[in-house]
């Protein structure tokens, strides 16, 4: 198991497609910090970065980039159907459930590294800048630290959904335009205007546990602990049902 | 002693059956030529051989289990399947390494491999530049990773030069004369001949003929082609001679089991006028045909012309 991780991770250092996704990621999450200080507290913006809520919305611009992270998981699987990848990938390993499962965790893990960098930006963007506006912010308080490692986790829970999307759907270009539209315009929607539905879809509940507050400034999502929970039982069912139909499939 | 074992492997796609019923085995240090013309259902055979796609009934096994089930595939087997399987952006000897981490196999194989299939200078190419022919090749080094007993190619000669065909036939024979195991496929019979101990025909799925090529080749009879304005006293004089032969127009006629020579003599004993005589040689790739083309009578008796 432990070789077929290290596998899934030199195959992404081996090809260029994860250096620019990851340099997409950090860019996501410097112009939403970027956004989020620039605008707080003027009318249009969030609340103003003297509340609580205000920080929040600042610390959780690092988790902006959760779309980037959902198709580096969808890539790390519907890439080998696109290369035929899957052939030799599958002969080296028949045990296909282990493919998946060691997908999964290299997925996560370069998801983690690519989230703390994220964070890593948005903390060095806005501190010396709330700092000049003589605001002082706290790294371990609950309006940072928190916000921070909730933003951490709903990128690395995006990567696993990844994984089970590109699974699901065997071919890349469909799986990543399904997965762009669906989160990027249908779930927006859904939090955006029909809150008690959206609250339970997986871009919902991703909000929730980053506490992204552009959207929750409408209201109506879950707690930050349900969200997390729900969250993560769509990382869960994405897996499994990936893993499930990955096992059954000719691979031809 | 049998290395890969096919019995009953069957596989539909809805209502197309892409392979019916099918068994043979290949032995231990030969290589079996897996022949068909395109569509027979070589590779879904193969694939299913692999583990990749799934029977709809019967069984394929490699040293007595399906290769699922093998503890250490990459160490017992060694396939080739598709040339076109590689990541384009990715270098040539990363894509090996990755196997290799992958099958737990030192990464400094993969250098190895590199220079046995004469790949080392462009080893730090992207195989997005690679040709057809360096693809095959890379494949095949893929293959070698794990030193298999086993080796399993669905048309490794497809894009090679005549110098990449008699490079993998040269190596193909080598690596059975190490008392390992070859199957590979090919829509042409005489792209294997030169190198195959035993041959499966396959057509629409189904088994035509297993054999050894020594044996295929014994089951046609040469024969003595003339052509001469006096066929039916040809006959008569091939006849008292006890040599067979069959009037194919009225201005020739085909001795059957015979030589020149022995047509020669008799004509000569009965006067006939010969305008034209050659022996007709056992034709191994039209005789393939004549077993794999559908709507034509495929007995094994007499295949000449």
């Amino acid at each position: 198991m432990k070789n077929l991780i290290r596998a899934e991770l030199m195959k992404l250092r081996t090809t260029r497609m994860i250096y620019g996704l990851a340099v997409a990621a950090l860019a996501f999450a410097a112009i939403s910090t970027i956004d989020a200080v620039s605008r707080a507290g003027k009318s249009g913006g969030g609340a103003a970065l003297s509340t609580g809520q205000g920080i929040r919305d600042v610390m959780s611009a690092g988790s902006s980039s959760g779309l980037v992270l959902l198709l580096i998981g969808i890539l790390v699987m519907a890439g080998e159907f696109r290369h035929s990848t899957a052939t030799s990938t599958f002969l080296v390993c028949p045990k296909r459930g282990r493919v998946v499962a060691a997908k999964l965790a290299a997925s996560v893990l370069v998801a983690a590294a690519i989230a703390v960098a994220a964070s890593g930006l948005t903390l060095a963007l806005s501190m010396p800048w709330l700092a000049s506006k003589h605001l002082h912010v706290d790294i371990f308080s609950r309006n940072v630290g928190l916000v921070l490692l909730g933003g951490i986790a709903v990128m690395m829970i995006w990567a696993a959904v990844g994984v089970g999307v590109g699974s699901l759907i065997r071919n890349q270009t469909a799986a990543v335009i399904v997965a762009l539209a669906w989160v990027g315009v249908i779930e927006s929607l859904l939090v955006s205007y029909v809150p008690e539905v959206g609250k339970w879809v997986p871009g919902g509940a991703a909000d929730a546990l980053g506490d992204a507050a552009n959207r929750a400034a409408t209201g109506g999502l879950l707690p930050v602990w349900a969200g997390g929970l729900v969250f993560v039982a769509y990382g869960v069912v994405f897996a499994a049902a990936g893993t499930r139909f990955t096992m059954r499939r000719d691979i031809s | 002693m049998t290395s890969v074992q096919i019995n009953g492997l069957t596989k539909r796609f809805g209502d197309v059956v892409a392979v019916d019923n099918l068994s043979f085995e290949v032995q231990t240090g030969s290589v079996t030529g897996f022949l068909g013309p395109n569509g027979a259902g070589k590779t879904t055979t193969l694939r299913m051989l692999l583990g990749l796609v799934e029977p709809t009934a019967g069984t394929a096994t490699i040293g007595g289990a399906p290769y699922r089930s093998l503890a250490d595939p990459f160490r017992h087997v060694g396939a080739v399947l598709d040339s076109t399987s590689f990541h384009p952006g990715r270098r040539a000897r990363d894509h090996l390494r990755v196997l290799c981490v992958a099958a737990g196999i030192a990464v400094t194989r993969a250098d190895e491999v590199l220079d046995q299939v004469g790949l080392s200078d462009v080893g730090d190419r992207r195989v997005r530049g690679f040709s057809l022919g360096m693809r095959q090749r890379l494949g095949l080094a893929a293959a070698l990773l794990g030193d298999p007993e086993v080796l399993i190619l669905d048309e490794p000669a497809n894009g090679l030069d005549p110098q990449g065909v008699h490079w993998l036939r040269t190596f193909l024979r080598g690596y059975a004369d190490q008392g390992r195991s070859v199957l590979v496929s090919s829509h042409l019979l005489i792209e294997v001949a030169h190198t195959v101990d035993d041959v499966v025909i396959v057509a629409k799925g189904r088994l035509v003929v297993q054999s050894s090529l020594a044996d295929l080749a014994g089951r046609t009879k040469p024969g003595v082609w003339v052509r001469t304005p006096q066929a039916q006293i040809l006959r008569d004089a091939l006849a008292a001679k006890g040599i067979a032969a069959e009037t194919q127009s009225a201005e020739t006629v085909m001795a059957i089991d015979t030589t020149t020579e022995a047509v020669g003599v008799a004509a000569a004993g009965a006067g006939v006028v010969i305008f034209e005589m050659n022996a007709q040689h056992f034709d191994l790739e039209e005789f393939f045909l004549e077993l794999t083309t559908p709507n034509l009578n495929t007995t094994t008796e007499g295949a000449t012309r």
